[in-house]
């Protein structure tokens, strides 16, 4: 048997985006702090295909990590690439697509944060805010110090919120 | 930036630094003598007039400043300065003033048991209270708003879902202009420069009196959520 000490597949997948997305999209991949021992075979379709989203190459992305996703993976490895896949078709504002990916992703492994996460923003781009909140929430509820769900539910504040100010004179 | 807007940018930079100057601490206020005051924040009544009289030994007395009555004095509670705070209560109303006497003017909070409210207060010469209308308008002249700009929602607040409020209180001089605001309450720290540059751009009526007139200005802070569609992507 092969020992092979890597970063798991899901924390090479959960790459950060590059910083002239950030202003735009939220972070839709990042990395994962902790570093996993992974025992057999890595899929090297669904890492290649991470990286390709993680520098926008989304259709390129998207397309590795199909071929990935035709290999053996494990649960955990496949939610994490579906979720990749719905991070890129957000980023390509293709929400419909996006949402499908997220819903497989979370079917698979219902405790992947970042799917919740992909998935509000997903739906942000289609303005189903309440739906993006509850998503939001699941994904907080997993991961508190994850720093995209600030990010987006300002993004959704700032389209849904109108700040009035008035004023009293006391005179 | 416009030279315009340069100019603006550099009024409310100075006002800022004029404010922070302003709620720093610096010498003790003085409280004997008299002091055209407004007193704000009753829910019922509103804001009003009134004319303050502080004399040694605690003597402390109240004139309310109305358009159909002709004012008296009324007795308050004996007036008392610890560690620069000042307190009085007025018995007819049941309100409890402070002051923080480190302010450069007269001014603070008052409370009941069941509500709260300020006051802020200019030096006034006036000693007799003017029995006509006429007389009292012209010995305390109103201060009439001229310019009113309203400060922006700062977008970090929408985007936090921040809302809140700020009430300052000033002095107004002869020519309509503010002079050292301070922010009496504020509920995020986040308001305090939208609201300087405001006043900076605030104007009032000039007088031909040149007392310096106090007045108080809340803002209030609230986010309204849009309709579905109204809210738009880019």
């Amino acid at each position: 048997m092969v020992r092979i000490m890597i970063c798991g597949i899901a924390s090479c997948l959960m790459l950060g985006p590059a910083q002239g997305q950030r202003s735009q999209i939220p972070e839709l991949t990042q990395e994962q702090a902790d570093s996993r021992t992974v025992i057999g075979v890595v899929n090297e379709y669904l890492a290649a295909g991470a990286e390709a989203i993680r520098v926008k190459q989304y259709d390129e992305g998207i397309r590795l990590t199909k071929i990935g996703l035709d290999r053996p993976a494990s649960p955990r490895d496949r939610s994490a690439a579906l979720s990749n896949l719905c991070a890129a078709h957000a980023a390509k504002n293709e929400p419909d697509l996006a949402i499908g990916y997220c819903n497989e992703s979370i079917g698979i492994n219902d405790a992947n944060w970042r799917a919740f996460s992909n998935r509000a923003y997903a739906y942000y781009l289609k303005r189903m805010f309440d739906e993006a909140d509850a998503d939001l929430d699941v994904a907080l509820s997993i991961n508190p110090d994850a720093k995209q769900m600030p990010q987006i539910r300002g993004m959704m504040n700032e389209r849904r919120l109108r700040g009035r100010v008035t004023t009293e004179e006391h005179n | 930036m416009s030279p315009r807007h340069a100019v603006a940018a550099i009024v409310a930079v100075g006002f800022l630094l004029a404010a922070q100057k302003s709620n720093a601490a610096r010498g003790d206020v003085d409280p004997i003598g008299t002091w055209s005051c407004v007193v704000w924040g009753h829910p019922d009544f509103g804001d009003e007039s009134v004319l303050f009289h502080f004399a040694p030994q605690g003597i402390a007395r109240l004139a309310r400043i109305e358009a159909v009555a002709v004012p008296a004095w009324t007795e308050l509670t004996p007036w008392i300065a610890e560690n620069r705070e000042m307190r009085l209560g007025d018995p007819r109303t049941g309100r409890q003033y402070t002051a923080n006497l480190r302010r450069d003017t007269l001014g603070g909070a008052w409370r009941t048991l069941t509500t709260t409210g300020g006051w802020w207060c200019a030096v006034s010469d006036v000693v007799v209270v003017p029995d006509t209308n006429e007389g009292r308008a012209a010995a305390l002249p109103p201060v009439l708003p001229l310019v009113t700009a309203t400060p922006r929602y700062p977008i970090e607040a929408i985007r936090t879902a921040k809302q809140g409020r700020v009430v300052t209180c000033f002095l107004v001089d002869a020519a309509g202009m503010i002079v050292e605001p301070e922010i009496i309450e504020l509920s995020d720290e986040i308001f305090r420069e939208p609201t300087l540059t405001a006043l900076s751009r605030s104007r009032y009526e000039p007088r031909s009196s040149d007392a310096m007139r106090p007045s108080c200005r809340s803002y209030m802070f609230t986010l309204d959520r849009l309709a579905q569609h109204e809210i738009e992507i880019d």
